[in-house]
């Protein structure tokens, strides 16, 4: 049986939204859920037309759709009758929760393997393979964070049973369609403590989120991606070759009984509440430095001896790309901070300590600056948590913008970086 | 001056629970009815090892979320409220073709999320068997009030083909049920069952209010653990130093199956008068009811007329 397709669709325009369902088709996702809203109605709209469910009527769904076909690739979308988002998400936990089959694995050790799944009914799996099934993704717009909060929130307490969910919201932060600006990063960091990431850009979103699935399935957790309403709508063009992982598409389908991690009770829960803070967070973090570029995160330097540390994420850190072609930016930069170090990364939370104390100890850095979208500062705080207990002699300085400043005419970010 | 009387406080009761299922509690005598019902399937149909079928039990908060009894497998999973119903569907999605998944709320939780009810009820893609703790009351937290529901006429306007009232202390008759439901799931049919009077504790109260005397169940000498129980005692008395290698009981099917305390204990004086282990096949056949049960009725008019006769 095929393990992988390759699909070459040569060059096709699509949007943050439909970078989001590549992503998802590459890494194999055979299950969809979502309540629909602005702006990401569109993302679920697509699994919709692949899964045949509504007619294929754009130029990504009818080439992607028309590959998939033949690949005998498995999908199923549910829209129309997830009447709101406890229900997307009840159904996607659902279908999350059932490992019916292994894989061997690629990202975590031993000792992590037996943190992770060693008090499951998995424990005596002499291989130590990860048990698996079905990849699934569930979407909503930033509304549905809130409403679906208990569901979100539940999804922690059946940690690992839950890795290989995908939570996709669409951050509406200007109030365009909605009747609250909102940023989800807070209640995915803050209350549910969800790994939670930031896409850029459609132009790599697909790469991230892709990634996603194959690292936090081994390590069990489900994980949060946040688009704000110009990456969910924008478009872009990109040469669409995909590489489909069919193996995790046709996975072999089973419940296994767990009552004591499957029922959510607190003498079952309580115990995992207290290795999720103290045992299995750290070592997520450590795993998200060691895969830092596979998530989508790099560290650029300019400068020998940068004193200054930039942290751009989100719309920030897609505008900061064009330091690295613009001659003229980074005159500007230097003028502005001298030598700087950037870290510019889409994982939101949790923030990956070591990077920062690595970077900290090799370099001068006496500032950390860090540029995010949204109310919550949840990098800053972070960041600030970090220096604080580690009793570092760094500064840690907010350079957020609340919220969305324009939707229709591009917002210069790096405008804002260069004067700040 | 004349004393006046002090008008009776009406109060809602809140009863101090065990931190597991009453005795006599119904969520789990229809749980064991389902699990019965699905190992009577696999008999009736002579189907063995790897082909057999087994249900998963995808419950709702509430009263089947009490402690205690998990290890014996009471449900299979419970997430969040009025989750039952939509995690099921889920679970349909990956589960294995061997698995029937069969759903389960209180009435709350059928408030609560009456759109996952109606999800099931109009999903084509495969069948549905959905049971309703009944209690007339939201017992669990403390006795409101629920909204009127006619299971009745919602049940055929959310897309099931029929809603089936049970007694839920008919242990017996409900395992047959739940055998005969699951060709109808495989035939993707959608099915109610609604297990009126679930709660025996709000059940009792209103019997003693009326003057009723409910009855109790009864062991003969030669149930198993009672024999057992007995050898106990006489080794403790006479060989302590043996007592370490005896095992903790012996049998036991109708107390862990049943979930019952009272039976577990063997004390009728703990006994809530569900009346399930009348119809609970014993393998001794010792096991009887002495009195009015609920099993009778779980309405207290018709018990009056019971206790009367």
């Amino acid at each position: 049986m095929k393990t992988e397709e390759l699909i070459d669709l040569g060059r096709v325009r699509i949007s943050g939204n439909q970078s989001v369902v590549w992503g998802g088709l590459e890494a194999g996702v055979r299950l969809t859920t979502a309540y629909p809203g602005a702006p990401i109605s569109e993302l679920q709209g697509n699994f919709e037309q692949l899964a045949k469910n509504l007619p294929r009527d754009n130029p990504f769904t009818i080439s992607v759709g028309e590959a998939l076909d033949k690949a005998n690739y498995q999908l199923t979308a549910h829209w129309g009758q997830t009447t709101n988002e406890p229900n997307a998400v009840g159904m996607a936990l659902g279908g999350t929760i059932c490992k019916g089959d292994f894989k061997e694995r690629e990202f975590i050790t031993d000792e992590e393997w037996d943190l992770i799944w060693g008090e499951t009914v998995f424990a005596k799996d002499e291989k130590k393979r990860i048990p698996v099934g079905a990849r699934v993704m569930t979407s909503f717009k930033h509304l549905g964070g809130s409403t679906a909060a208990d569901a979100l929130r539940t999804a922690m307490n059946v940690v690992p049973y839950v890795g290989g969910l995908g939570i996709a919201s669409g951050d509406d932060r200007q109030a365009t369609s909605s009747q609250t600006q909102q940023d989800n990063k807070v209640l995915f960091a803050m209350h549910y403590r969800m790994p939670v990431f930031e896409l850029h850009s459609p132009v790599v979103a697909n790469r991230t989120v892709r990634n996603c699935y194959r690292l936090f399935e081994e390590l069990g957790t489900p994980f949060g991606l946040v688009m704000n309403y110009n990456l969910a709508y924008r478009e872009v063009t990109v040469d669409l070759a995909m590489n489909i992982d069919l193996a995790a598409n046709h996975r072999q389908r089973a419940f296994v009984r767990d009552p004591q991690h499957l029922v959510t009770i607190g003498p079952h829960i309580r115990p995992r509440e207290v290795k999720w803070m103290t045992r299995l967070l750290p070592m997520i973090r450590k795993k998200i430095k060691e895969n830092y570029e596979l998530l989508g995160g790099e560290v650029v330097q300019y400068g020998s001896k940068p004193k200054t540390l930039l942290v751009v994420l989100g719309p920030f850190r897609e505008d900061f790309r064009m330091v690295r072609y613009d001659e003229a930016l980074r005159k500007r930069l230097e003028s502005k901070f001298g030598d700087v170090v950037a870290v510019a990364g889409d994982v939101v939370f949790p923030q990956p300590q070591e990077l920062y104390t690595e970077l900290i100890s090799k370099h001068p850095i006496e500032r950390i600056l860090v540029f995010e979208e949204g109310y919550a500062r949840v990098v800053y705080l972070q960041l600030l948590d970090m220096v604080n207990t580690l009793g570092l002699n760094v500064k840690v300085l907010d350079r957020t913008i609340a919220y969305e400043p324009r939707i229709y005419d591009r917002f210069s970010y790096i405008d804002h970086i260069l004067a700040s | 001056m004349a004393a006046t009387a002090k008008p009776a406080v009406q109060d809602e009761v809140t009863y101090m629970r065990p931190v597991s299922n009453c005795a006599g509690c119904g969520d789990t005598k229809v749980s064991w009815a389902v699990m019965e019902g699905m190992r009577r399937y696999n008999r009736e149909h002579n189907l063995k090892g790897k082909d057999r079928y087994e249900v998963v039990y995808v419950a709702d908060r509430g009263c089947g979320n009490l402690q205690g009894w998990h290890n014996y497998r009471i449900v299979d999973t419970i997430f969040f409220m009025g989750s039952g119903v939509i995690i099921g569907e889920g679970i349909k999605e990956s589960c294995s073709d061997k698995q029937v998944v069969i759903t389960a709320s209180g009435d709350g939780g059928y408030n609560f999320n009456l759109n996952a009810i109606k999800i099931a009820g109009k999903n084509k893609r495969w069948g549905a068997i959905n049971v309703i703790y009944n209690n007339f009351v939201i017992r669990m937290t403390g006795g409101q009030i629920p909204l009127e529901t006619d299971f009745d006429k919602e049940g055929l306007s959310l897309g099931y083909e029929e809603v089936i009232h049970v007694n839920p202390f008919h242990v017996n008759d409900n395992a047959e049920l739940f055998k005969t439901l699951i060709d109808r799931y495989f035939k993707k049919e959608k099915i109610l069952v609604v297990a009126d009077g679930v709660c025996v504790l709000d059940m009792t109260r209103d019997a003693r209010a009326e003057g009723l005397k409910m009855g109790h169940f009864e062991k003969t000498e030669e149930c198993l653990d009672v024999k057992f129980a007995k050898e106990k005692e006489r080794v403790a008395r006479e060989e302590p130093e043996k007592l370490k290698d005896m095992p903790r009981f012996k049998c036991r099917q109708c107390g862990i199956g049943l979930r019952c305390h009272a039976l577990l204990n063997n004390d009728p004086s703990i006994c809530q008068a569900c009346g399930a282990c009348k119809q609970f096949p014993c393998v001794t056949d010792c096991l009887a009811f002495q009195g009015l049960s609920f099993a009778d009725s779980v309405s207290i008019d018709q018990l009056k007329k019971m206790g009367k006769t």
